[in-house]
């Protein structure tokens, strides 16, 4: 029956629905003909699924970039960027690359980077000669290191799942997400060889100083959200609604560039990319759901993971799961449902408690942007209103990296428990 | 969820296929409680009963499960005040501080005994489906925080964080602290970062979340008693032949000391890891009892909060409760 | 203008209203909550829970506007290939068995909504229905804009991947 319900969703798929349809049909067809249970509770975790507060990070962190996007402030900060590194070979790409990664160790949200790096970023690497879906696949893949680098919600839940330390986590998550930003920036180089992007000319440092100035207050972005939340002034949720504060200050106020009555029109597109997201994250929850109560984790763990496992048997288990379920199923969803059907064999075949939290968070930020499904595709889809195929396009050089990362991670422990050989740590 | 008669006993497969929600995870509380539940109903009904433990995560949140249980999409369950309130708004008694004695030996009689809780209370639940089969605590709560919490003054200007309830933040702010609500996925790096100064619960939860790691004082406060519900859909559990609610309740009763030892092992054995966490040291401060009677006269004027707020029925309940306390413990209130 | 063109622009300009309204509440509870904690010491308990409502109000609201913008992801590989006649048989079928999907999620959700009548909300106690409400509404609302849509698919020659967006418009 799960089967039946696997054909429905992937023939609506391939037809082209509108991608909430084969998330909602197929669980809809599973508790009508197969399960007890009342279709009602579709809706309940259709509901649920999109009732997080961590989740409302996502339309602010939109917002503020939308509001960013219309006026001045992403073009300050890029032409800043551009002054410094615009000079070098695949220097843009690598600006993306780092500036996602710091945005993740903001705001955790893998979605929100999309956005908030992707709008402005994107537009500058088209200008100067990249593809538009060489820009996409670069920032909606770089933008996975969000889960990665702390903090980190994934971390967290798996942490409280396991009674795993969450601040062992946290630094353990640190080097692979440096890794895949290396593997990223080297390919930015190569790539840009290869493609001959055209090299800016070099800045003058009069420019550099300008540009410098004129960036001021923008660069006061990661100094407001980093240092609120460093300082305990706000959580990462409430910074993003800080940062839409901001925005609104900088472009209504200071530079005059958005006015007042301006703002309803942007929270309007804001609100049409916050729909289409959100009613594929409710949707993947109602079938968590129903994959929950037919029992599909069990019938997992049996097939499996049989008798007596190799550590790294399990472990390539997990990745294979996490890295399938992620397609389909928010990642936080995934964590939950199934961490707890590897975690018990995981630990009885030697796997390090640290080491398999930081290889199921990898494989859930990879799954995610990994297709058919995966939220960060369908926010840059949204967000960037582009075709679905036409964001995907550029992806599987970086899948081919983010796959050989995972399988490092997954070989070598030294990469995530590093600091374990740390003295003063 | 199916409950199903499997036709002739001729063996194949069990009579009663139920499903068993808890609101933890394996090695917590509920769960190890459920499954014992569970093995045990198997065990007296001969294999006629057989149950499906689900841990936390698959079905939703808290309250989604509540609903489904309601519905009886799933059988069993075990439910906790903090999430059926929003259903049974008298459940929140049990938010109140310093109501319950300290000592869980005591808490335990109570909810055993108690026909406020186990009559007056019980029939709120019933009201919305739910049967509720006894009343068992998961330890009592404690404080941690990021600085010592002895007295009123150490909570003036605190950020506590606490739940949306109303009656909660009321309790806070009778001790001078700033109640602060925040959902339990912002709770760590909360703590961690100092959007809020610390929190409750019991000391499993606490260690098994790794609150620890970010606070550097917890505070033996045993202000009052996280309070689980072990309940059943109520159209089912009507239905069922007389002989197998017997087999129920039977369960039910031999679990109540099951449930206790299980959770007074799981809360001394976290205690300790607690403690010996050199890598994180906390600070474990038992409150005394000249300190515990400072915060019971400001806990006190909160229950006409709760009467005022929930109505007179649940100002019955109080009344009834604090009655059935004062005979377990013999102290005239 | 016919009336039903008058309805239709005027439960546009609402749900344009909502969606830009949903923002900007959940901007100000968020923030507002945050600066008050910090600088005045007071929490705002309905903060989050409030600021959720809005979440629901504008994921379900937002279905039959973006089905208007043609802007609910979709996964087009195959649709973007085939010849004009499969096409056109696709962009008639499509928004046919989606409004069917969408009505009859909205029915079952009609059921839930009954299921909560005695829930409360924990800050301020309001009933949960009420939050509840767009979720049938919305559903509703967007199954009637994608029959539009199969409608105008049915009378026009061009392909239109929303009510008012032309396949050939799109970027
Ligand atoms: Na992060
Ligand atoms: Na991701």
């Amino acid at each position: 029956m799960i089967t039946t319900m696997f054909i429905v969703m992937i023939l609506c798929l391939a037809l082209g629905f509108p991608m909430m349809i084969p998330l909602i049909l197929g669980p809809m067809l599973m508790v009508i003909f197969f399960l007890p249970q009342d279709p009602m509770f579709l809706a309940q975790q259709m509901v649920g699924g999109i009732s997080s507060d961590v989740l409302m990070a996502v339309p602010l962190f939109i917002f503020a970039a939308d509001i960013m996007t219309a006026g001045r402030t992403s073009q300050r900060l890029l032409d800043f960027i551009g002054a410094f590194v615009g000079h070098l070979r695949g220097g843009y790409a690598i600006t993306t690359a780092a500036a996602c990664t710091m945005f993740g160790a903001i705001s955790g949200s893998t979605q929100a980077t999309v956005v908030a790096i992707g709008k402005p970023m994107r537009e500058r690497l088209r200008n100067i000669g990249y593809k538009d879906s060489s820009a996409i696949a670069l920032i909606i893949n770089a933008s996975d290191i969000a889960l990665l680098i702390p903090p980190s919600i994934g971390m967290i839940i798996y942490a409280l799942m396991t009674n795993t330390s969450v601040g062992d986590l946290f630094i353990a998550g640190v080097g692979p997400g440096l890794l895949i930003f290396l593997f990223f920036a080297a390919y930015a180089v190569i790539h840009a060889k290869i493609f001959n992007i055209p090299l800016a000319e070099k800045a003058l440092w009069r420019d550099r100083m300008v540009t410098t100035w004129r960036a001021l207050l923008p660069l006061g972005f990661p100094i407001i959200i980093v240092g609120g939340i460093y300082s305990g002034y706000f959580t990462p949720m409430e910074a993003a609604g800080v940062s839409v504060l901001y925005a609104m200050i900088l472009e209504v106020v200071v530079y005059r560039a958005v006015s007042l009555k301006e703002i309803p029109g942007i929270s309007l597109s804001t609100g049409l990319v916050t729909s289409a997201v959100f009613i594929l994250v409710a949707g993947g929850q109602a079938f968590a759901w129903v994959a929950s109560i037919s029992g599909l984790p069990g019938m997992i763990e049996e097939t499996f993971l049989g008798n007596d496992p190799s550590a790294l048997y399990v472990l390539i288990i997990v990745a294979i799961f996490f890295f399938i379920g992620c397609m389909f199923v928010d990642p936080i969803v995934v964590i939950l449902i199934l961490t707890p059907i590897f975690f018990p064999a995981a630990e009885a075949a030697g796997v390090d408690p640290v080491h398999l939290g930081v290889v199921i968070t990898f494989q859930a930020a990879l799954g995610s942007a990994t297709p058919p499904f995966g939220v960060d595709i369908f926010t840059a889809s949204a967000a960037f209103n582009k075709s679905y195929i036409d964001v995907i396009r550029g992806t599987p050089p970086y899948i081919v990296m983010l796959v050989v990362v995972a399988v490092l991670v997954i070989v070598f422990e030294e990469i995530s428990l590093f600091y374990r050989y740390l003295p003063f740590l | 969820g199916d409950e199903e008669a499997g036709g002739d006993n001729g063996g194949d497969g069990p009579e009663y296929e139920w499903d068993f929600i808890t609101e933890e995870t394996p090695g917590q509380v509920q769960y190890e409680y459920a499954q014992e539940y569970a093995d045990l109903l198997n065990e007296k009904s001969d294999g006629r009963i057989e149950v499906d433990v689900f841990e936390f995560g698959g079905l939703g949140s808290e309250v989604d499960q509540l609903e489904q249980l309601q519905a009886g999409g799933v059988e069993l369950g075990i439910v906790s005040p903090g999430f059926v309130s929003t259903l049974v708004e008298e459940a929140q008694i049990f938010s109140l501080h310093y109501l319950l004695p300290d000592d869980q030996e005591q808490t335990q009689e109570i909810l055993n005994e108690s026909e406020a809780v186990n009559e007056m209370l019980a029939e709120k639940y019933v009201e919305q489906g739910l049967q509720p089969l006894s009343f068992w605590t998961e330890g009592a709560m404690q404080w941690t925080g990021s600085s010592q919490l002895r007295s009123s003054e150490d909570f003036e200007g605190f950020l506590m964080r606490t739940q949306e309830s109303p009656l909660m933040i009321e309790s806070y702010g009778a001790y001078g602290a700033d109640a602060t609500p925040l959902s339990w996925e912002e709770l760590y790096g909360g703590l961690q970062q100092g959007q809020v100064d610390g929190q409750e619960n019991p000391i499993f939860f606490i260690e098994d979340a790794s609150f620890h790691e970010v606070q550097d004082h917890m505070t033996i406060s045993n202000h009052n008693s996280y309070v689980a519900v072990t309940t059943m859909n109520q159209n089912i559990y009507e239905e069922l032949p007389e002989d197998i609610q017997e087999i129920v309740h039977e369960t039910t009763e031999e679990m109540r000391d099951i449930g206790f030892d299980l959770q007074d092992e799981l809360n001394e054995e976290r205690l300790e890891m607690i403690e010996e966490d050199e890598e994180n040291p906390t600070e474990v401060y038992e409150l005394t009892d000249e300190e515990i009677e400072e915060f019971q006269d400001l806990a006190r004027p909160v229950r006409d909060f709760f009467r005022e707020e929930e109505g007179e029925e649940a100002a019955e309940i109080l009344d009834q409760l604090e009655e059935d306390i004062a005979e377990v413990t013999g102290e005239e209130e | 203008m016919n009336p039903i063109k008058k309805l239709d622009y005027g439960l546009m300009k609402a749900e344009e209203f909502i969606l830009s309204f949903a923002i900007i509440a959940i901007f100000v509870l968020v923030t507002g909550n945050a600066l008050s904690r910090r600088f005045l010491g007071t929490s705002w308990p309905f903060s989050s829970e409030l600021a959720e409502a809005f979440v629901y109000l504008a994921t379900f609201m937002g279905i039959s506007y973006a089905a208007r913008k043609g802007r609910h992801i979709r996964m087009s590989a195959f649709f973007d290939i085939a010849p004009y006649k499969v096409k056109k048989a696709l962009s008639i079928i499509i928004p046919f068995v989606t409004a069917l999907v969408l009505f009859a999620l909205a029915y079952y959700s009609l059921g839930y909504l009954e299921q909560t009548t005695n829930r409360v909300t924990t800050a301020l106690r309001l009933p949960y229905y009420i939050i509840l409400l767009p979720v049938p509404v919305g559903l509703t609302l967007g199954g009637l804009q994608f029959l539009r849509n199969m409608w105008i698919n049915i009378i026009e020659k061009e392909i239109y991947i929303g009510t008012e967006m032309k396949e050939s418009d799109r970027e």
